[in-house]
């Protein structure tokens, strides 16, 4: 059952009631809230996760409304993990990206049996490409091109590696895109479906980009690297691709991930192992269409 | 008196005294299991459990990941206490003192069964107070820092407390806590910490020392009933189990010098509690004639109120349904906390100093 087949009063009623739980790549995520514009939003930008009442949930989060103690005529939301608060209380016009910085907040901190790697995750003929990089580097909004330009969506945030398999675990959720992007988005890519824009978040407005159906659909299917790409969005600059050496693939990966220290030896060597068999790049880049040619080369001629 | 748990508390209560009954929990009671045990700090702990056990592979998917994802957390924690005591030890190198560890690291040291399965975040470490100014200049000197803190707080720490302000060295994370005592020194308890010198014990192929195992069992009830307010302190609890279990196996005589020595520090009120409550809850071999021999007791109206709020307070919350009766314990118990802490011309400026603090960093805090 997926969340677009269940009625929009069935939708509120699970998340005002027992909670709405849904498969967000390998995890159950159970949430809770009673907030009506972040119901309405969610039913949109949810519509293809697939429903899991009967199974065990990770992470149970809830958006609360509460009164703001500076002005007690206007109401705040809250995030809570089981319960507790990680972080202060927002306008409420932020609910959805307040949640989805709290979810991934809370994957970032509790998930230690695979390794998680900072980086945009797509693949390509059976094979991913990892796109590493800091905030601010434009990944989500490569990565939402890509999705919907032939790629399929592993993450635009977290590269999860089972490592003794060596594979990656795809986790489709929502792809919040910053300030200029999400004109450039709009512009580019007119069809897909976007939330409204959120203004006066920390990081400027967002707004959220559905995940294609067909990447969550296929969420099951994992993947072994290939290709690691460290991009950078540069304006006017022409597309430019330069193989870098493995030991600063190394570096760059293993200094920019979730849990690499917490995994110890496991992390170390899951991370040498991954350079070991993938081929890895740098990528400068100002416009999409040579950016997708750039790739498109690169994934077919094997 | 018998242990009167809802029922949220004994599925968390089974699964860590009784891993055989495991192997009947539904989804829902190992989720509700998971969350509990993660919220006060024993996932590793049950995932150790159910590692030794040997129904690892019967666990559903979903908790095993969370279990691994909890042990392996624990491991680093450890690893990264072990560290920093360590660099401690060879920053001090020079410096002629005898240091005493505390608390996880002391458990590890000392081999305590499950001790590998403790969520450990700070390094707790117990100086001679005439030596803990060299100490804290050595260690400044060779890179570690204090946090910036409020004059309020320096003053808490420098004149009240049991410890100094923690350090945290400039290139890691764990944090120090140096002790002078065990007990804040605005308690009407005292303790007097060159007994606690006079009877440590050294650990092989380190400088290190840890305190006696009656000492440490006491530590362990002192810091439960004296220093901490309870809430979701159901760790702790399990740690004074585990050491009594421990070394009353290993010492025929270990509950009599037990109960001497908690007579001797005066802390046998103290110590009844944490008797009292490890049996109740955890069932601890507890020889009856012990509690007898302590001799200070609570009276029976005041062990009967304990005995209603001790549990609601140590066992979490139910995480969707949080309970008035355990809020209210818990609140209990924190005022009973810092009565026995501080007198009252300390305590009252002290809490309303916090409430206040709490509301304008708050509102600093929704402002920015």
């Amino acid at each position: 059952m997926v969340v677009n087949q269940i009625p929009f009063e069935e939708f509120h009623m699970l998340l005002h009631r027992q909670g709405l739980r849904v498969a967000i790549g390998p995890f159950n995520v159970c949430i809770h809230t009673s907030y009506k514009p972040l119901i309405e939003q969610l039913y949109l930008l949810y519509s293809h996760y697939r429903i899991t009442q009967d199974e065990i949930a990770e992470f149970h989060v809830r958006i609360v409304t509460e009164r703001s103690l500076r002005n007690p005529f206007k109401r705040n939301i809250r995030f809570l993990l089981d319960g507790q608060s990680p972080f202060e209380s927002f306008p409420q016009e932020q609910a959805l990206a307040v949640l989805e910085w709290g979810i991934n907040l809370a994957i970032a901190v509790r998930v230690n049996h695979l390794l998680l790697l900072h980086s945009a995750v797509v693949e390509k003929n059976g094979h991913v490409i990892l796109f590493p990089a800091w905030p601010g580097s434009g990944k989500t909004t490569l990565c939402t091109v890509l999705s919907y330009q032939g790629f399929r969506l592993f993450s635009d945030e977290f590269g999860l590696m089972d490592t003794q398999q060596q594979l990656f675990l795809p986790i489709p959720r929502l792809m919040p895109l910053k300030n200029e992007s999400i004109a450039v988005i709009r512009n580019y890519l007119p069809d897909i479906v976007m939330g409204r824009p959120i203004p006066n978040t920390q990081k400027g407005t967002v707004a959220h980009v559905r995940p294609p159906e067909k990447s969550i659909l296929l969420s099951k299917h994992t993947c072994k690297a290939r290709w690691i790409i460290f991009p950078k969005w540069i304006a006017d600059t022409p597309v430019k691709i330069e193989a870098i050496s493995d030991s600063e693939a190394f570096m760059m990966l293993a200094s920019n991930a979730f849990n690499y220290e917490a995994l110890g030896a496991t992390g170390f060597c899951a991370v040498a192992d991954l350079i070991r068999s993938c081929d890895c790049f740098k990528l400068v880049y100002s416009d999409f269409d040579s950016v997708m040619e750039v790739l498109h080369q690169l994934t077919n001629e094997t | 008196m018998k242990l009167d748990l809802p029922p949220h508390c004994q599925i968390l209560l089974n699964g860590l005294t009784n891993p055989a009954c495991l192997t009947r929990y539904c989804d829902s009671d190992w989720e509700l299991l998971i969350r509990m045990a993660r919220r006060v700090k024993l996932l590793g702990r049950l995932g150790l459990l159910v590692k030794e056990y040997g129904t690892w592979d019967q666990v559903p998917p979903r908790v095993s990941t969370q279990l691994t994802s909890g042990l392996v957390q624990v491991e680093k924690l450890q690893q990264l206490n072990r560290w920093e005591l360590n660099r401690v030890l060879w920053a001090l190198n020079d410096f002629d003192t005898s240091i005493i560890a505390l608390k996880g690291i002391a458990y590890s040291l000392a081999a305590i069964p499950h001790a590998s399965g403790r969520l450990s975040v700070d390094l707790d470490l117990l100086v001679h107070q005439s030596d803990l100014a060299d100490i804290e200049s050595l260690l400044v000197v060779k890179g570690w820092k204090h946090r910036p803190l409020s004059a309020y707080d320096e003053h808490y720490y420098r004149v009240w407390s049991h410890e100094i302000p923690p350090l945290v060295h400039a290139e890691r994370e764990t944090e120090v806590d140096i002790h002078h005592t065990l007990i804040p020194l605005t308690n009407r308890v005292k303790i007097d910490p060159k007994l606690l010198f006079d009877a440590a014990i050294p650990v092989k192929n380190s400088t290190i020392r840890l305190l006696s195992p009656v000492d440490m069992v006491i530590h362990c009830a002192v810091n439960l009933f004296q220093n901490n307010e309870l809430a979701n302190d159901l760790r702790d609890l399990l740690d004074l189990h585990d050491l009594m279990v421990f070394f009353s196996e290993r010492t025929p005589d270990f509950w009599t010098w037990l109960i001497d020595r908690s007579n001797q520090l005066k802390l046998s009120k103290t110590v009844f509690y944490g008797l009292y409550f490890s049996q109740l809850i955890f069932n601890t071999p507890v020889p009856g004639k012990a509690l007898v021999r302590l001799h200070a007791r609570p009276g029976r109206l005041k062990l009967w109120i304990m005995h209603r709020l001790v549990p609601l307070a140590l066992f979490p919350q139910h995480p969707d349904k949080p309970m008035l009766s355990a809020s209210l314990a818990r609140l209990l118990m924190y005022l009973r906390s810092h009565l026995i802490r501080m007198p009252l011309y300390i305590l009252l400026p002290h809490l309303i100093y916090k409430s206040l603090r709490k509301i304008r960093f708050k509102s600093r805090k929704s402002r920015s």
